[in-house]
């Protein structure tokens, strides 16, 4: 392992440094202090918010941390689809918040799943065959995906324009067509990523399947995609939550309020009314916010295997 | 469509369970769900491209069409060089579709005019041009008119306003129509002889027609419906030549050429509206990196761009890095929590993040003004917005560094430090020399 060489390495010239000098910080307290400081630094805007959201008073001035009560009504108000102070004609504004909420599980979710599974897919012909221009083709999809697809946006718009008018199914302000787009992404550093870990499944595994008379998918199904279970949840969760997080293709395909990501959908929310209905935005977001935190708290411990496992062995 | 098993064991799989599957899925079933599989593609494919060349899209029928066969040769034809391919083709079509053709139709269009005034394709043009030059001759009439029916063609029952006398307006001309057949109210003609009147709903669906209904009244002027009630007499300004591609205007003489950058353009430089677009060179690079009004925003922003990207990623790789190295510490109490909480910023979606963060940095009621007792525009003075955009992204990514980081350092093995330390290392030695060391290797190799 080159980590060991590379200590050997350096290790005499350690021996060479002025010896015996006390360290400075001594004890552990301010490894504590250090990270009180940090935590609070990422975890105030989170408990600020949840408290906004629990808060009975709704416009950003009059919110602080702590609520003199707590309350469900900005929940409610989220949820019903009209949130607003009581009785204003505003209220009445059409805020589809459920229909985000469906819209974002569903074309997150879909995204997900298609592009672990194309990936896989592509991660296993990288892996496991031998053909002329691999690494070229390897190398091409590191590069293709270097440009950023939002600077494309204007060709996106048109050629979804266009083929909507031909077939208004995957056309603009359709979900099926900002699901097509987001797929454009399926091959890249996520193929890289999965590739890598699968170099580590043995060989053996594979050769004694063939052995038995599996043809390659069945080799795929039956050994690869079980033992890269690991690396296709890092992949899975990554390419979700880069799917909620996405905004400018949204916002450009997307038209009807009904239609909305959730991100389109706040963003417009709280463009219009920031100050006024702080409250209610809060609550949205925690909703929002609630099941990727847990599918990340749920997935974690693969995270860092994947990446670095992936990562290493390139 | 398969489901994927994602939820699947990840210990080995049982060997018999695998020899079972590999045995029911080899043979007539594995070929049956691809075959399956395959025909649902075909009929999508035969589907779209029939509506393709329905709507005289050749070029894209053709794409539909040879893509799909070429998919089909793929899974069908038995060649062992062809089994990568099997697996790279379902995420290669998504890449070429939504990608490479995004990018490469990108770069196309920014050697194009497409702008204001440069929408339209060169034929579309020139119909538009010729629309823009009609105007009402100088003894030109305007009609009240009636649409009606006669043997079922659409003709046009017109009263001249200006003398109330009624005609009918067909393809082949304006005929004058008798007063004693018609009976005309309020300067319209309501019922007619041999003529049945168009009316109520009908008329909507009429519309089409009636815009394109000319009745000819002299060499080149005719009479047009302008809506469902009134007709004008219009003549055109300029003629299409389509021999020698020139426009004329009939009053003057003067000719319009295609000047090659999307117009007619006259030898005097005026030119004709719309032009249409069409490839321009390098125009619109020289236009970005020469007019002032352009060049200095574009340079602005894109000196910023990479600044603020490498600000960000650089104070939130020091953070990360500082943080991971302060917690890596075996006998540290509450770890789990401790790292749960600083990883928290990055498990919450961003756009949440961002939209939050904007509310806290709203300058007049926002937490962190009310909190500092400062009245800072966070988010509208240029400069400010700036440290504000840092200082968000900062806080949305430190954490994954703070991961990465974390992971690394605990792949470095203890007896390396060990040793090190026994060697008389200092602890910034310790971890210039052993730690960083050791994990500045694990990084992709290709």
């Amino acid at each position: 392992m080159t980590t060991l060489e590379q200590a050997e390495a350096a290790a005499p010239r350690v021996a060479e440094a002025t010896p015996g000098r006390r360290p400075l910080l001594a004890g552990n307290w301010w490894r504590y202090l250090v990270s009180l400081a940090a935590m609070a630094f990422a975890l105030f805007p989170i408990l600020y918010v949840v408290s906004a959201a629990f808060n009975p008073v709704d416009s950003l001035s009059g919110s602080g941390l702590i609520p003199d009560t707590v309350t469900l009504d900005n929940f409610r108000a989220i949820l019903s689809g009209a949130p607003g102070e009581a009785g204003s004609s505003e209220a009445a504004l059409d805020i589809p918040y459920k229909n985000w909420y469906v819209n974002m599980i569903f074309v997150s979710g879909a995204t997900a799943v298609l592009s672990v599974f194309f990936g896989a897919l592509a991660a296993y012909a990288f892996a496991r065959y031998r053909f002329r221009g691999r690494r070229m083709g390897m190398m091409t999809l590191l590069l293709i995906q270097m440009f950023p697809t939002f600077l494309a946006v204007v060709a996106i718009y048109l050629i979804v324009l266009r083929v909507g008018r031909v077939f208004p199914a995957i056309g603009l302000d359709t979900l099926s067509g900002l699901i097509l787009v987001y797929l454009g992404g399926v091959l890249g550093v996520n193929t890289w990523l999965m590739k890598g870990f699968m170099d580590s499944i043995p060989d053996s595994l594979d050769e004694s399947a063939r052995v038995d008379g599996a043809t390659p998918s069945q080799v795929f199904w039956a050994i690869i995609l079980p033992l890269a279970t690991p690396v296709l949840a890092v992949i899975g969760l990554l390419s979700y939550i880069g799917t909620i997080n996405e905004f400018i293709i949204a916002s450009v395909l997307l038209d009807t309020t009904d239609k909305f990501t959730m991100s389109v959908g706040l963003y417009g929310f709280i463009n219009d009314k920031y100050a006024q209905q702080w409250g209610t935005f809060c609550a949205g977001v925690v909703l929002a916010a609630i099941p990727v935190v847990v599918l990340f708290f749920f997935l974690q411990r693969y995270i860092a295997e994947g990446l670095t496992r992936g990562a290493v062995k390139g | 469509m398969t489901s994927v098993p994602i939820a699947a064991d990840t210990a080995v799989p049982n060997p018999s369970l695998l020899a079972r599957a590999i045995g029911f899925f080899s043979g007539p079933v594995g070929l049956a769900i691809k075959l399956v599989l395959l025909a649902v593609l075909n009929a999508l494919a035969f589907w779209a491209v029939g509506v393709l060349l329905a709507d005289q899209k050749w070029i894209a029928a053709l794409a539909v069409g040879g893509a799909t066969l070429l998919i089909d040769l793929v899974y069908l034809v038995p060649d062992k060089r062809l089994i990568p391919l099997k697996f790279l083709v379902p995420g290669m079509v998504f890449l070429v579709a939504f990608v490479v053709i995004p990018i490469v139709a990108n770069a196309n269009i920014a050697f194009t005019n497409w702008s204001t005034g440069h929408n339209l394709s060169k034929d579309e043009a020139i119909v538009a041009i010729q629309e823009v030059s009609l105007v009402a001759p100088a003894d030109g009439a305007s009609y009240v008119m009636t649409p009606a029916e006669q043997r079922g063609e659409l003709v046009l029952l017109l009263v001249n306003e200006a003398t109330g006398k009624p005609y009918v307006g067909t393809e082949d001309g304006l005929e004058p129509l008798s007063p004693a057949n018609v009976t005309i109210a309020n300067g319209a003609v309501t019922a007619a002889e041999g003529y049945e009147l168009v009316q109520g709903e009908e008329l909507a669906g009429i519309d089409q027609q009636l815009s394109t209904l000319l009745v000819p009244t002299g060499e080149s002027s005719f009479v047009r419906a302008e809506g469902l009630s009134l007709a004008v007499e219009l003549q055109p300004t300029l003629v299409y030549v389509a021999a020698n591609d020139t426009f004329r205007n009939i009053e003057t003489g003067v000719v319009y050429r295609d000047n090659g950058k999307g117009s007619y353009e006259s030898v005097t430089g005026t030119t004709l509206e719309p032009g249409w677009r069409t490839h321009v060179g390098f125009e619109n690079f020289v236009t970005v990196l020469t007019d002032p009004l352009v060049r200095d925003p574009f340079v602005r922003v894109f000196v910023w761009t990479f600044a603020y990207a490498f600000l960000s990623v650089f104070i939130q790789f020091v953070i990360g890095l500082f943080l991971a190295i302060v917690l890596n510490k075996p006998d540290l109490k509450l770890k789990r929590i401790q790292r749960a909480f600083l990883v928290l910023p990055f498990a919450i979606p961003a756009f949440l993040s961002v939209l939050v963060w904007a509310g806290l940095l709203n300058d007049e009621f926002g937490v962190i003004n009310q909190t500092l007792g400062t009245n800072i525009p966070w988010l509208f003075d240029p400069t400010w917005a700036k440290v504000s955009c840092i200082l968000v992204n900062v806080w949305i990514g430190f954490p994954y560094w703070f991961l990465v980081c974390t992971a690394a350092l605990q792949a470095v093995p203890e007896e390396l430090t060990e040793a090190a330390r026994v060697d008389c290392a200092g602890p910034l030695q310790v971890f210039r020399r052993v730690t960083l060391r050791s994990c500045s290797s694990s990084r992709p190799r290709s």
